[in-house]
């Protein structure tokens, strides 16, 4: 998230879509609640009426996979009604630049952008670009006029998202679509805040990053990006699933979002030329202008003295995946249901229930020679080969049950949504044969290296060089995680100096720890294992510091900042892009909720000339964006430096435009022109496919019923830490579906009955829940109803079956455009009672 | 019928009725000091009865023997008490001649008004306790129920309270001689003669 | 040091069940088998190993966006506590000097009598027939913590504190009545409603059982009144009247005459 969690009580309107804190992130509910009594709104939009919705001062309800027409329309009502900051708009975002006239939007191309392939289903960007100057600078209109301004374009794209257009898609009514927009858009004014919360319910689309997108133009638009109380917040959701991204759990990013060089990348100068953005703005910072010391610094830390110069910094020995490979979840078990693999590790998850079309996970398992479970209990994955519909005798996999010690049974970091980074202690012993993930990993290491020292290989170098040093000093068995923090932290390899000072300054000393990020250097004089983690382990005069560690509850701006409590990235910034929280002099935009301000006078520590920031630590040193000589622009992570509301780096289009899931009710767009979905979108299979698990309905009257699937309190994931806890399931006992008092009417179902949800994929049993909480829409006219499933049960246990089956049994095999995150949030299915 | 071997008493009580007498009187003042033990929490008879566990197979099987007892009094008592006649009536008008000391009273039966009345009250406020005891022993869960048989239990013990200590003293000290029936079974033929005429006269 | 509260505040509650789990760890209570009967509502009612729950209440409305309140739901800590009252038992139920009503499970006597007693129908019983229920986490707070369950509670729907201080709270937030606040001698478990109590399931005025009251105040004194009545009225009439004796003996003619003149 841009803010943080104790974030959220500084605001005056939190917007909750696409996700639903009070039952998946309860402790968030805190700061919501604070920010009420203050008397903030609280607006809830969601499927159904939610434990959230349920402490909302506004609720809209809207069919599931709407929620860019109904942001759409947001943005209609903030510029027909001119809502939006225009200061922040002119001086911060680029909707003052001119884009290439051959540019189209979807209004004037049957539903597409300009630059699209039907044959490769791939867009070809070259429209969607900017005009440029001599100087290779964007060209400008700062008035926001010009008909091919970024503004104007957006302007006449959501022209089309008329209130009645886009209730008659979400089903909202209309007075609520205004209620919500004349509400949020109120924080568009100087001292209002306004922030958004979401989670999987925006995500798991394919248009979860243009729900996303859309979302970022409102912000960009109110002004409320970079100020306290303001930001688009995800909520994640797991505990540590923020830190498990930045350290490179995603196949296409090494740890700190540095890509994943492919195939054609040969060596480190390319690398760093294909992969570094350039501007020729001095007032942009362009951080990622950075990208050879963070990758340089990378390679010293996992391969060390073996990473030279002269061997290119051992950059041959990273794996890069070939042009075009995609190797992310849906991509994997789709192989793997093609026989593609031989082994797999499921190491801290249970695909068998969290994979979308679950059925078809579940069937790509038994392809597998081998498979090793790395769980705290066995789960539907370990056990898939004796789950429903499998015949064990046919079943060829060997599986193999590691068990994991469970997380208060190992010291380590953890990282939240808030990129905050806290050190945890361990309470106790792990259970039986349980391990440290860290330990397993290390003996898996060590295993491999026995055999490449006694076998040789055919490329052992990528492995055999590698430093691992984690064992503990003291000889007793394990892992010392506070080497592995520190090697993440990186070292000072030599001397380090600021060159550019005269004399050159020493910015650190041979064999310490890195202070911070902007010490890195690109010639191997220093290590960094994540350079956004550079400073979480660090060493002042000598002294080693745990960042991680600080326990310093103190908040002294009354703002919630807490920096001295554990350690966030980067270098301790609560708040991104803060320096778009005051004017270009460095003035706060919002006196109340001074996050940063620049102080003219004050002469900061070690500088020979007056001018400071205070507050949180800002986006950079450099003076406001008004001093012609060295101010610079507030969004220093993109190379122009300013918040996109026009952006081109996506697949499926510069803004943000409604198309329908996979599966939906309707059997054309109602925005119009020829595409219903995503045009972008990965397709795993041909409308109406036979044969294959691969199938899909859409506007199918044997599956009228919009779905979507949801977490509740009582339940973690997939419930295998909780379906073992007494506690939980008597809470929480079985699956259960949500359906309108309408809809069971109409089924004769009452609440308490025992029902069958079909898709065309699966068929799962569930206990209806009959609520008030849930009404059918009213959608283009025609009456559609809206269910709703938890996804958290399974058959293995309990082991008597009472609990359900996953309800991923239901959902497609189908991604988001640019992340391929399964479409697991709006389906279609039907319900008989059983 | 007289005494074979002194004429000059008679027997007012067999063997059997008195045993049982003495039975009721004991389980009666065992339920008594655990019963206000348990309205009034007093500690040392709660410790003194083996804690509250003990305290309470004290109190509910003293019950069932008090219980038995009361049944066994029937065979006793019940047909003489229900046989009223006019000189009862007028017995009880001059308050049994109790309340002065020359007062003349009609010729009584084997008991007289006032013991038929207080059996009939033991009869039936034991009969109270002794139901609504059982119930409250051994099926307390239908709650409103429970309630008012707590309610009878307490109300009937509120009436032995009130009408045993009048028996006793009756029955002791302001009738000297009637303590002997309890004790031997028999009393002086005069005594009767004078207490009991009717009964005497048919015992001769 | 004044009586002790909690205050519960269904406006805040977002029915995340912390409380449940929490007291259940605490209080190392078993979670039983259960089925889902149509609702989120688990257990259906407090149980010897359940001493605290949350009720969902759903209302609908015709117009507009129904209202899902949570409720959550313990023992009461009644200031004149029905089950203290009728409870036989020698310091079985007690009352903690913060004004918690607690159980000594081994001077339970397993007579049940409170749960008759109980307005709220809090008593339950364990397998061995013993009184369990919610005690305040007396252990807790003993010692200075909140209940486990105040403890857990993200959005503080669950607040301990000085009882007058907790009224004095709700009340400054708006909350017109604030249930328990004078029934039953004051209640320990405190509600800040914002509507009708009948609304969120509760009683609109709680009260003792009338057969109870009368019970505690006429019959129960009645016992040793009624024995020390029927003791001075023979100790009176020993005195007034005398013994009935058919003839005076010789050695005791001078008593006779005594009560003859005193007669």
């Amino acid at each position: 998230m841009t803010n943080h969690w104790n974030d959220f009580k500084n605001a005056d309107v939190i917007l909750v879509m696409g996700g639903n804190p009070a039952e998946n992130h309860p402790v968030a509910m805190k700061w919501i609640m604070r920010a009420r009594e203050k008397g903030a709104k609280l607006i809830v939009v969601d499927p159904r009426f939610t434990r959230t919705a349920s402490k909302a001062d506004i609720y809209a309800p809207l069919r599931s996979g709407t929620d860019i027409a109904f942001l759409g329309g947001m943005i209609r009502y903030i510029l027909d009604n001119k809502l939006y900051f225009r200061d922040y708009v002119t001086n911060y975002t680029n909707a003052t630049y001119l884009v290439n006239p051959d540019f189209k939007g979807p209004g004037e191309l049957e539903g597409l952008f300009s630059g699209y392939d039907d044959a490769t289903r791939k867009y070809d960007k070259k429209t969607w670009s900017f005009q440029m100057d001599e100087a290779g600078l964007p060209k400008k209109d700062p008035k926001l006029r010009d008909t091919n301004s970024v503004f104007q374009l957006m302007k006449r794209h959501y022209s089309r998202y008329t209130l009645e257009r886009v209730s008659s898609i979400t089903g909202t009514p209309k007075e609520k679509l205004e209620e919500v927009y004349k509400t949020f858009a109120s924080t568009g004014a100087p001292g209002r805040a306004g922030t958004e919360l979401y989670a999987m319910g925006w995500t798991q689309h394919t248009v979860g990053t243009q729900n996303i997108r859309a979302m970022s133009i409102i912000q960009l638009l109110l002004g409320n990006m970079g100020i306290a109380g303001g930001g688009i917040n995800a909520l994640r959701g797991e505990s540590n699933v923020q830190g498990s991204t930045d350290h490179g759990l995603l196949f296409h990013l090494l740890p700190g979002y540095l890509p994943m060089p492919t195939a054609s990348v040969t060596d480190l100068k390319a690398y760093i030329e294909k992969y570094t953005p350039k501007t020729k703005d001095p007032k942009s910072v362009n951080w990622w202008g950075n990208r050879g010391k963070y990758i340089t610094s990378y390679m010293k830390a996992i391969y060390g003295d073996s990473a030279t110069k002269d061997n290119d910094f051992a950059y041959a020995w990273l794996p890069k995946p070939d042009e075009g490979m995609n190797a992310s979840w849906l991509m994997l078990f789709d192989k793997m249901s093609k026989g593609g693999f031989e082994g797999f590790f499921a190491w801290g998850q249970n695909p068998a229930c969290s994979g979308a079309n679950a059925g078809k996970v579940r069937k790509g398992l038994s392809t597998l020679r081998w498979m090793v479970n790395v769980n705290l209990f066995d789960n539907e994955t370990g056990s898939f080969w004796r789950g429903p519909g499998m015949n064990p005798a046919d079943v060829k996999t060997e599986v193999f049950m590691l068990p994991a010690a469970a997380s208060v049974e190992k010291e380590g970091s953890i990282t939240n949504s808030a990129r905050l980074a806290q050190w945890r202690y361990k309470a106790a012993e792990p259970v039986g044969q349980a391990r440290p993930d860290s330990e397993i990993m290390d003996e898996l290491h060590s295993r491999v290296m026995a055999l490449y020292r006694k076998d040789g290989g055919k490329f052992p170098a990528p492995i055999t060089k590698l430093t691992w040093n984690y064992r503990r000093d003291d000889g007793k068995p394990g892992v010392d995680i506070h080497k592995v923090a520190k090697e993440i932290n990186g070292y000072y390899l030599a001397d380090v100096f600021d060159t550019k000072a005269t004399p050159p300054k020493q910015l650190g000393k041979k064999g310490e720890l890195c202070a911070a990020f902007p010490h890195l250097q690109a010639d191997g004089t220093t290590s960094c294992g994540n350079w956004i983690y550079c400073q979480s382990y660090t060493q002042k005069e000598g002294k080693v510091i745990n960042m991680m560690a600080r326990r310093n509850a103190a908040d002294p701006t009354g703002l919630g900042l807490h920096s001295g409590w554990a350690w966030c990235w980067p270098v301790n910034r609560r708040i991104l892009y803060n320096r778009a929280s005051v004017d270009p002099n460095g003035k706060p935009w919002d006196e109340k909720r001074k996050v940063i301000a620049w102080n003219a006078t004050k002469i900061p520590p070690g500088a020979d000339k007056p001018g400071a920031w205070e507050g949180d630590v800002p986006d950079g040193p450099a003076p406001p964006l008004a001093d012609e000589k060295a101010g610079k622009y507030p969004f220093i992570m993109r190379a122009d430096g300013m918040g996109a509301i026009f952006g081109p780096g996506l697949a499926d289009g510069p803004f943000p435009e409604h198309y329908e899931p996979l599966e939906s009710p309707l059997a054309e767009n109602p925005m119009g022109g020829r595409q219903r979905m995503n045009p972008a979108a990965k397709m795993f299979y041909k409308e109406g496919g036979v044969g294959t698990d691969d199938i899909f309905a859409n506007a199918d009257p044997k599956f009228p019923l919009v779905a979507t699937t949801y977490r509740v309190s009582e339940h973690w994931q997939t419930g295998v830490l909780t379906r073992h806890l007494p506690w939980q399931m008597e809470m929480m006992p079985q699956q259960f579906i949500e359906i309108s008092r309408e809809l069971a009417r109409e089924k004769h179902i009452q609440s308490g009955d025992r029902v069958n949800v079909y898709s065309a994929r699966g068929k799962v049993w569930a206990v209806a829940m009959v609520t008030e909480r849930l009404k059918p829409f009213n959608i283009k006219g025609a009456t559609v109803h809206q269910i709703g499933l938890p996804w958290c049960y399974g058959w293995q246990s309990p082991d008597d079956g009472s609990g359900g089956d996953s309800t991923n049994l239901l959902t497609p095999t189908i991604g988001d455009a640019n992340t391929l995150i399964p479409e697991t949030k709006a389906f279609m299915a039907n319900i008989e009672k059983a | 019928m007289a005494d074979q071997k002194n004429a000059r008493v008679i027997r007012k009580a067999n063997a059997f009725e008195i045993l049982n007498h003495w039975v009721m009187a004991i389980s009666f003042f065992t339920l008594s000091a655990t019963g206000f033990a348990y309205l009034f929490h007093i500690a040392g008879v709660v410790s003194f009865f083996g804690g509250p566990m003990g305290m309470k197979t004290v109190h509910n099987y003293a019950g069932l023997v008090f219980a038995a007892s009361l049944i066994l009094t029937i065979f006793s008592y019940l047909i003489e008490a229900l046989s009223f006649s006019g000189d009862d009536m007028k017995w009880l008008m001059k308050g049994g001649g109790y309340l002065s000391r020359n007062a003349a009273v009609p010729p009584q039966g084997k008991l007289n008004a006032g013991q038929k009345l207080v059996y009939l009250m033991v009869l039936a406020a034991g009969a109270a306790i002794a139901v609504s005891g059982l119930y409250l022993w051994l099926a307390p869960e239908v709650k409103s129920r429970t309630l008012s048989m707590h309610f009878l239990h307490n109300a009937a013990f509120d009436v032995y309270l009130m009408i045993v200590p009048f028996h006793i003293y009756l029955a002791s000290i302001a009738s000297p001689g009637s303590l002997r029936i309890m004790i031997n079974g028999t009393v002086p033929l005069e005594w009767a003669r004078k207490r009991h005429a009717k009964w005497a006269a048919r015992m001769t | 040091m004044g009586r002790k509260s909690l205050l519960v505040s269904p406006e805040l509650c977002i029915g995340c069940r912390g409380c449940q789990t929490a007291c259940k760890e605490w209080n190392q209570l078993p979670g039983s088998k259960t089925e889902n009967r149509g609702s989120f509502e688990n257990p259906p009612e407090l149980t010897a190993t359940t001493f605290n729950r949350v009720r969902y209440v759903e209302v609908a409305s015709s117009s507009g966006d129904p209202r899902w309140l949570f409720v959550s739901q313990r023992c009461m800590h009644c200031g004149d506590a029905a089950c203290m009252n009728i409870c036989p038992s020698t310091g079985a139920i007690n009352r903690t000097a913060d004004g918690a009503i607690t159980v000594d499970k081994t001077k339970c006597i397993e007579c049940k009598l409170c749960a008759s007693a109980c307005p709220f129908g809090t008593p339950k019983f364990d397998a061995q027939n013993k009184l369990s229920k919610c005690g305040m986490c007396a252990d807790r707070t003993a010692s200075g913590l909140p209940p486990a369950c105040a403890k857990t509670c993200p959005t503080g729907a669950l607040r301990y504190g000085e009882r007058e201080e907790l009224i004095a709270l709700a009340k400054k937030a708006g909350y017109a009545k604030i249930y328990g606040e004078n029934d039953l001698g004051g209640l320990g478990t405190l509600y800040a409603f914002r509507d009708e109590p009948k609304l969120y399931g509760m009683d609109e005025k709680p009260a003792m059982p009338e057969s109870l009251i009368f019970w505690q105040n006429v019959l129960k004194p009645l016992s040793y009144l009624g024995l020390g009545g029927a003791l001075a009225l023979s100790l009176v009439h020993l005195v007034a009247v005398g013994p009935k004796k058919d003839e005076p003996k010789n050695d005791e003619p001078k008593k006779d005459e005594e009560v003859n003149k005193n007669g």
